[in-house]
């Protein structure tokens, strides 16, 4: 209800707007990949920007056992390069799972570390504490829950090129033969919650964030 | 049929689509003889093309039960309702097709097109390299064969700095939606530093419905021509 009052008193004034001024700078990103571009990237450009800090996905699915949240980063990659283990990063996965919308009841933090070379994640505030351990394995705590770190086949698809000739043309120019991920890799972290663990009396409401330690 | 598909431009794959969609499942009749020549009469004059749209009734149709395009985008959340089946919009899973699915919520009268008019023909790439397997995390090996340490260590050392410590970077809530409808560098900054909260608050009303605005003035030529309905009504 209030969104929909908020939409009708705003939109007098945005319609005032004109086309030109809508024209500029228009990014060009997919479900988050290369967003924000002046931070991360652009979809034809990441040279010398914060590739760790994109975040490409969130995910959040269930089955009768458990709710499942899963957040990507650090890609479409070269599938050459290694995952992306950046420990100066904290991402962050909030759920709200009672009261308003858009409160965190579970904020659940994720770190990398090293053990010399080799990688470690360490995921804090979830039901019954904290989980870490290696990456690109699976790892399990005594109350059901699992995580996993590492790298895989992106699957998300998308012609970001069609967006940008949409915008540019004002005529719809995608090609669903063209996947600007495909044949990529991408760093994950996905994260399997029992149910009972997560699941109260309303619907969950989920989003992630992404930030690097002050320097 | 895929081959010569490959190469059709994206209007003409929804024109396709669209008349398949009007065929229904009856076989195909034999061609009319063509009708004998008549004088052609002039043309009635053309009826001028709206170019504004108001694009509320996109905003508040239903995309789902109980739930408007409106709500699904403020606050920029994935909503995830586990009495419901898990397909996007209700959460999110691998193999969603979600920019078109997106795309026809945000252009379609879905009182007349299904939400998936889009993904069914599909307008954007919809597949993946190689098949999702079964068991947890369900997503596939990386292709090629980068490095790895494969599970190895166990006595990691972790920064303990506490969340404030760290300078945000990114957020991410509903694909595709934020990220296309808010515009230019220092806007997107801006919400990317936002939160839910902030967003019900209203603050990026004005801003998502610019540019779901702009956008619709400009494609709602093709929708017509294609002979889908938008979810624009003209000022």
């Amino acid at each position: 209800m209030r969104v929909k009052s908020i939409l009708r008193v705003a939109l007098p004034s945005v319609l005032a707007l004109s086309a030109a001024a809508l024209l500029s700078d228009r990014g060009l990103e997919a479900a988050d990949h290369f967003d924000a571009p002046a931070r991360v990237g652009s979809d034809t450009n990441t040279n010398g920007f914060d590739v760790a800090a994109d975040i490409a996905d969130l995910y959040a699915f269930y089955d009768d056992a458990n709710v499942y949240v899963t957040i990507g980063f650090g890609g479409p990659a070269n599938i050459s390069l290694p995952g992306v283990y950046d420990p100066d990063m904290l991402y962050m996965i909030n759920i709200s799972n009672a009261g308003e919308r858009t409160d965190t009841e579970i904020p659940i933090e994720i770190r990398f570390g090293r053990d010399g070379v080799n990688p470690g994640i360490q995921v804090r505030n979830l039901p019954g504490g904290t989980i870490s351990g290696p990456v690109e394995t699976n790892i399990t705590a005594s109350n059901g829950i699992m995580v996993r770190a590492g790298l895989f086949d992106d699957p998300f698809f998308f012609d970001p090129q069609g967006l940008r000739d949409t915008r540019a043309t004002g005529t719809l120019s995608f090609n669903n033969k063209r996947d600007r991920f495909a044949m990529l890799n991408t760093t994950f972290v996905s994260i399997a919650i029992p149910r009972s663990l997560v699941i109260r009396n309303q619907p969950l409401d989920i989003w992630a964030s992404s930030a690097r330690i002050r320097s | 049929m895929r081959t010569s598909l490959r190469h059709m431009s994206t209007s003409a794959l929804l024109a396709a689509a669209v008349s398949l969609a009007g065929c229904g499942s009856e076989s195909t009749p034999a061609p009319a003889p063509p009708p004998p020549a008549t004088p052609t009469p002039n043309p009635p004059p053309v009826p001028p093309v709206a170019t504004a749209f108001d694009v509320t009734p996109c905003l508040n149709q239903l995309v789902v039960p109980g739930r408007t395009l409106a709500n699904l985008v403020v606050p920029d959340v994935l909503n995830l309702d586990v009495t419901k089946p898990s397909a996007f919009p209700n959460g999110r899973q691998y193999l969603d097709p979600v920019i078109d699915v997106t795309l026809a919520v945000i252009f379609l009268d879905l009182s007349k097109h299904s939400a998936t008019t889009f993904s069914t023909i599909p307008l954007g790439p919809n597949g993946v390299d190689q098949p999702l397997p079964n068991t947890f995390p369900f997503l596939a090996p990386p292709l090629g064969n980068p490095p790895t340490s494969g599970g190895a260590g166990s006595n990691f050392t972790f920064r303990s700095d506490p969340a404030s410590a760290y300078v945000r970077v990114d957020r991410a809530g509903m694909p595709g939606v934020a990220t296309a409808l808010v515009t230019g560098n220092a806007n997107k900054n801006e919400y990317n530093d936002d939160n839910p909260m902030i967003d019900a608050g209203g603050k990026w009303v004005p801003e998502l419905v610019a540019s779901l605005t702009f956008l619709t003035n400009v494609l709602v030529d093709d929708l017509t021509r294609l002979r889908l309905t938008p979810c624009a009504r003209p000022l």
